[in-house]
Parts: C-alpha cells; sequence; structure tokens
C-alpha cells in the first residue's frame, strides 16, 4: 500500500472511528465461582475439590454416554460463561473442534499424562482431496478407569482451581488429598479383585476398558456389541473365531446384556460381569460408590 | 453611530451579490485553515485511540503499517499469514494474552474476522440482539453489517468466493447469524465476526462430507479396503454447517500450520511488554512484533506535515483573497465617490461618513467570521459522521 494512498485514506479511515465510552459486559451470574465439566467423573472429582466453593455443572442432560455428546448453542453459551471448563481430553470430547470456547478457560485434565494415552485400533481412516490419507479414529478415552490416572486428573482439576480462585487454594489442596486418599483405596481394591485374573483371558462387550486392563495387566480382547442389541449372526461367527484364539470366559459389560445375548453367551460357556464405566451419572450413589460396586462383583468373579 | 450602522446594513443588502461574494470569502479563508485541523486532529485522536487501545500487534516481517491497518481497521490487502503455532507459543512465553485474527475473507465486501472470544472481552464489545457464535458456522455481525444488510439472529450470511474463476478454490459457506453487537463507533462495526476455526473452514482448512462408510456415498468412494477409504471429487461436502452435519466436521493436518494474518498481544504490565518486544527484536524469526500506537505515530506525523503544507497554501489563498477584499472595498469607494460627495452635501460629516464605510468593512467581516465558526463546529460535530456516510 503506498505512502501517499494511506496518507489520504488516513482521515476517512479515521473518521469510521469513535472515542465515546461504551459498556462493558456484565459478568454473568452472580459471581460464584462455576465450573463446567463434560462427563461424571470429573463432575465428581470437581465437586469433591471444590467443596461447595465452586459450583460444578454438568450440562448433558439425559443418560446417554457423555463420550458421544453432541452439546447444542445453549451448552455451549453456558460453557462460555463458565470460569473454567474441565474436559476430559483423549478425543474424548469429539465436539470441541465444532464449537466455540474460551480455550483459555478450557482445562484438559489429562494433559499431565498424554504420552501414557493409548490408542484405539481397528478403527476405519479415508482419503479425499490432496491431503493424503487421515483418520477420524481416536485415543481411548475413558482413563477414569485407571486410579492412578484418575488421581492426575484430579490434581489439575485442583490446579486448575487454585490458580482460579488462589484464596481457597488451600481447602482444595485438603479436598484433594482426601479424594486421592479413596482412589488409593480403590486402586488397592481393583488390584485384589483382579489379581486372581492377571494373565487369564477376559472379553469386553465395548473397546472402554484399555486403560483398566493396562494397569492391572489384564487380557482383554474387545468387541463392539451393546447390552439391549441383539448382535447378528456374522458378529456372533467373529465372536467364535475370537473365542477360538482368545478362549475367555468371562465377557465385561457397561450394562447388564439381554436375556438374549446371555442365553447365547450360556451356550458358549461366556458368562457376563458387569463392569459400569461410569462415564455418565450412575442411578444411584456415586463414583466411589460405583466403582466399589464394581469391585465386590469382580471379587464375586475371582472368587469362583 | 447607530444610523452608520443601518445606513451601511442597506447598502449591503442592495448590493447583495457583492456582499455575499466578501462574506463567502472571508468565511473561507478562516474556514479553511479551521475546517482542515479540526478534521485532522479529530481523526489523529480517533486513530490514536484504536491504536492504544491496542497494546501489540504480531505479524509476518513485512509492512508494519499494512499490519496494523489491516489488524485495527480491516481493511483489504491482507498480510502474509503466520502459523497459529506462533500463537501457542506466544501464550507459553507467559507475557502476554495472544488474541488471534485471520481477516482473508470478504462477505459482500464486508471483512470476516476470524477471531477468539477473547477479542470482544478485549474490545469491550457487547451483543445487543440474539446471543455470540458458539457453534462452528456461526458469525456475530457489527452494528453497521446488520443495518445495512438487513439481517438479524436466524439469518444467513454467505462468504464471498476469491475468485469467480478460481473454481478449485474456497468455497462459499452460508453462515448463520448468532447475533448482532451493540454499536460501538469502530472498525467493529463494519465488520463479520466467527470463530477462527470457522474461518479456517471458509478457507479450506476444514470441511463436513458424507459418512463415506454410508451407502449413498458410494459414487463419492474411488476405493476401500479392510482399514481405509478413498473418497474421490464426487464427495458431497456441505456448504453449511447445521446440526444434523456439524459432526462431520473435521480439519486436516496440523493445527499449528493453519494460519493467521496477526496476533493482538495484550501484556499484563509494562513489564511483560517490553520483555516481550525484547525477545522478537532478539529472534532471528519470520514474525514482528509493532506497537500499533507507534506506527500510527508515525503516519500521523507525516500526516501533519502534509497538513502544515495544506495551511501555508491556504494563508497564502487567503491573503490574497483579503488583498482581493480590500481592493474590491477600494474600487467600491472609487465608484461611490458621488454618493459620498451627496452626503457630505447634505450636512455628513466626514467622520460619519468613515464611521459608514467603517461599518460596512466591520459587518462583512464579523458576518464571514460568523459562518466560519460555524462551520467549524459543524465540521467538529458532524464530519466524522457525514465522511463515514460519503466515502464508505
Amino acid at each position: 500500500m503506498s505512502r501517499i494512498t494511506v496518507v489520504s485514506l488516513v482521515v476517512i479511515c479515521a473518521c469510521a472511528g469513535g472515542d465515546e465510552p461504551r459498556v462493558s459486559t456484565p459478568k454473568d451470574g452472580d459471581g460464584t465461582p462455576h465450573a463446567i465439566v463434560t462427563n461424571y467423573p470429573l463432575e465428581y472429582f470437581a465437586q469433591r475439590i471444590g467443596g461447595g466453593i465452586v459450583q460444578v455443572e454438568f450440562p448433558m442432560a439425559g443418560d446417554g454416554d457423555p463420550a458421544f455428546w453432541q452439546p447444542n448453542a445453549d451448552a455451549i453459551l453456558r460453557m462460555q460463561s463458565a470460569d473454567v471448563i474441565l474436559t476430559n481430553g483423549a478425543t474424548y470430547e469429539k465436539w470441541i473442534d465444532q464449537v466455540s470456547l474460551p480455550m483459555r478457560r478450557v482445562i484438559n485434565t489429562s494433559a499431565s499424562f498424554t504420552e501414557r494415552y493409548l490408542e484405539v485400533v481397528g478403527t476405519v481412516t479415508h482419503t479425499h482431496g490432496p491431503e493424503g490419507d487421515h483418520s477420524h479414529e481416536g485415543t481411548a478415552f475413558t482413563t477414569w478407569l485407571d486410579p492412578g490416572l484418575a488421581a492426575l486428573q484430579a490434581e489439575t482439576i485442583a490446579e486448575a482451581f487454585s490458580g482460579r480462585w488462589p484464596a481457597n487454594a488451600s481447602a482444595f489442596q485438603d479436598n484433594l488429598t482426601a479424594l486421592r486418599a479413596d482412589l488409593e483405596q480403590l486402586d488397592q481394591d481393583l488390584r485384589s479383585a483382579l489379581t486372581a485374573m492377571r494373565g487369564v483371558p477376559l472379553l469386553a462387550s465395548h473397546p472402554v476398558y484399555q486403560y483398566l486392563a493396562s494397569r492391572y495387566a489384564l487380557d482383554l480382547e474387545s468387541v463392539t456389541w451393546e447390552p439391549e442389541e441383539m448382535p447378528s449372526e456374522r458378529a456372533w461367527r467373529a465372536f467364535r473365531d475370537l473365542l477360538a484364539r482368545h478362549p475367555a470366559r468371562w465377557m465385561i459389560w457397561e450394562a447388564e446384556p439381554m436375556p438374549e445375548i446371555r442365553a447365547r453367551l450360556r451356550e458358549l460357556d461366556v458368562r457376563p460381569l458387569m463392569f459400569a464405566p461410569l462415564g455418565n451419572r450412575p442411578t444411584d450413589g456415586d463414583y466411589i460408590a460405583g466403582m466399589n460396586a464394581n469391585v465386590r462383583r469382580l471379587g464375586a468373579v475371582a472368587a469362583q | 453611530m447607530q444610523g452608520s450602522l443601518y445606513l451601511a446594513w442597506r447598502y449591503l443588502r442592495h448590493h447583495w451579490i457583492k456582499s455575499t461574494i466578501l462574506v463567502a470569502s472571508i468565511t473561507l479563508i478562516i474556514f479553511l485553515p479551521l475546517g482542515v485541523r479540526v478534521l485532522i486532529l479529530q481523526s489523529a485522536r480517533h486513530l490514536t485511540a484504536r491504536a492504544e487501545a491496542t497494546p501489540l500487534l504480531v505479524g509476518m516481517r513485512g509492512s508494519p503499517l499494512e499490519l496494523v491497518l489491516n489488524s485495527l481497521y480491516f481493511g483489504t490487502g491482507s498480510p502474509e499469514a503466520l502459523p497459529y503455532s506462533d500463537v501457542d507459543a506466544l501464550d507459553s512465553m507467559g507475557l502476554a494474552l495472544p488474541i488471534p485474527l485471520y481477516t482473508r475473507f470478504r462477505a459482500q465486501g464486508y471483512p470476516i474476522v476470524g477471531t477468539s472470544l477473547d477479542y470482544f472481552a478485549f474490545r469491550d464489545l457487547t451483543v445487543s440482539r440474539g446471543g455470540m457464535f458458539a457453534m462452528l458456522g456461526e458469525c456475530v455481525l457489527g452494528t453497521r453489517v446488520a443495518e445495512q444488510m438487513g439481517l438479524g439472529p436466524g439469518d444467513a450470511v454467505i462468504s464471498s468466493p476469491e475468485s469467480v474463476f478460481d473454481i478449485a478454490g474456497v468455497y462459499p459457506l452460508k453462515m448463520r447469524v448468532a447475533g448482532v453487537l451493540a454499536f460501538s463507533d469502530s472498525p467493529d462495526d463494519d465488520a463479520i465476526f466467527v470463530d477462527l476455526k470457522t474461518a479456517w473452514v471458509i478457507g479450506g482448512f476444514g470441511h463436513g462430507h458424507q459418512d463415506l462408510a454410508e451407502a449413498s456415498a458410494a459414487s463419492g468412494v474411488l476405493r476401500r479396503d479392510s482399514t481405509s477409504i478413498t473418497a474421490n471429487a464426487a464427495v458431497v461436502q456441505y456448504n453449511e454447517i447445521m446440526p444434523d452435519n456439524i459432526a462431520s466436521f473435521h480439519f486436516h493436518g496440523d493445527v499449528g500450520s493453519f494460519p493467521v494474518t496477526a496476533i493482538i498481544a495484550v501484556p499484563p504490565d509494562q513489564r511483560s511488554s517490553t520483555i516481550l518486544r525484547g525477545r522478537f527484536e532478539e529472534s532471528s524469526g519470520a514474525a514482528q512484533i509493532v506497537v500499533p500506537s507507534d506506527v500510527m505515530d508515525e503516519l500521523l506525523g507525516t500526516v501533519l506535515t502534509v497538513q502544515t503544507f495544506v495551511l501555508a497554501a491556504v494563508v497564502v489563498l487567503g491573503m490574497g483573497t483579503l488583498a482581493t477584499a480590500g481592493l474590491v472595498f477600494g474600487l467600491s469607494l472609487r465608484v461611490r465617490q458621488r454618493e459620498l460627495m451627496t452626503m457630505t452635501k447634505i450636512g455628513a460629516s466626514p467622520a460619519s461618513i468613515r464611521w459608514l464605510v467603517v461599518s460596512e468593512m466591520v459587518v462583512v467581516s464579523a458576518a464571514g467570521v460568523a459562518l466560519a465558526f460555524l462551520l467549524t463546529a459543524l465540521t467538529a460535530s458532524f464530519g466524522p459522521p457525514v465522511i463515514r456516510a460519503v466515502f464508505l
């Protein structure tokens, strides 16, 4: 742009400006610390650490899987007004590239252990345009099923809260200590319950137990079945093939499978074992209670 | 004295053409330098205010002026792009809040500004109708864009292709208007704001298309094996982002390599600002950091130099006009010799006649000065809006 052009235009450009005072945006809400989370484990950890100081909101309605939640504009506007947005990370929030969030307020709670992310294998990639092969496959995201990783996520939450509200940092730290103790106890209980299963072939109805299997050295293979949907005959044939090379006698389910599935599994001498991943709120109890229920079921199986 | 004033007034009214020309000349002599000065001072103040409200600006090395004018006033002529990784790098320094800007695209002549939500808090911009953009493909309009395009929340605006002859170029994106910004009397009123990611979709760095695993997309599949699907050019890409297809939108490549045209850096204090500038000045990288107020001061220095020349020309012109006015008065006295002799014969004293002539000059001069000051006041009040309405 030539200098003469600029000089001749400057008055016109400047006339588009003004110096009238502007009205500032009023701060949303009543000033109460407000955090928004994207799944139930984060809600539980944030509530324990926030200890009533921080209002924790989990905006997903209903009982679906938050991993496949597609938030609407209202939910995103709620997030925009929050002081802190806690995400699980590990590609859990697949919608995050499709929304507008204040990224400096978004805290990826699994960012401290990205090198421990586990990959989901067997997903389909596609190619188009000049970019070459690319994949929509993600990373295994149920990080909270490993109590050690869950504790790291809780530490990140406490750090975020302390940074945002330093006056309450000591309270957050005390609450974190209590939560960490509960998670360590859970870790010990899971280790005890799963000791008998170490090296024993196991199956899972869904590829969501990678971190559990990794922490406790489980020999776990997964299919992609829904508890309320009868698999096709082709899926059953593939299942038999899988059993032939991976002779599991127990199959872990996110929820109780329908009776027809149970009957077919019984024919193959495979028994279902319920282990709730707790991605969404349990109907009763909380995260620790739900995980303890999982431990009891595992313990009962191990005792057989 | 009252009689002299009355006679002068009657004389000027009788010779109204000559009087009007004299008054207009005096008005212009005074108004031109005053008006130009007022307009330039106002413009300088407005320019400086926007520049001073923008502490630091990071862009590719090149013309600082182009970088500042594009980033502050969204003018045409987009500067060379920086990679988005520079935004992350700036953030990781912890010395300033980085606010990315991507201003490459337009919609019906209005600039589309891709940025982050921090921009609105930084500029104290509020939404007066509707809401802030929340989803990919949404936009908020500046007040004047909304008025002139007759759009409001729920309507749509389509980005303009960069070239009608570039059939392989950027696809137009139909964007839903989420809200309209409150009037801010700034260039933000003339812009369309979108999330940076929406701007990248317009730029072709991200897109949404049919699910290639579905049977309906068979015609768009070039090759399929157990692990990958290769699409051909027939695959249907979406040019509007809606709730039922938003999940299919994704980006290809490393986000860190995606473009931004500038980064507004907002340091928390002067110390951070100084350290940040020092780091850029020591670096031999491709990016530069500029202080917009310094760049604008340099520009305004040039403007004020031009103003000095203009004022000098006006003063010379004014002196010539004053000399002409004096000549007009002198000649009119000679023409009026008989009239003045008649006044002497009917008993008017020489002093009364001098008062009469002086009164005529005073009335003409006073009218010219008053009119010049009135025009200057009007310029101060209405100059910027009038220029904006005529030229912008």
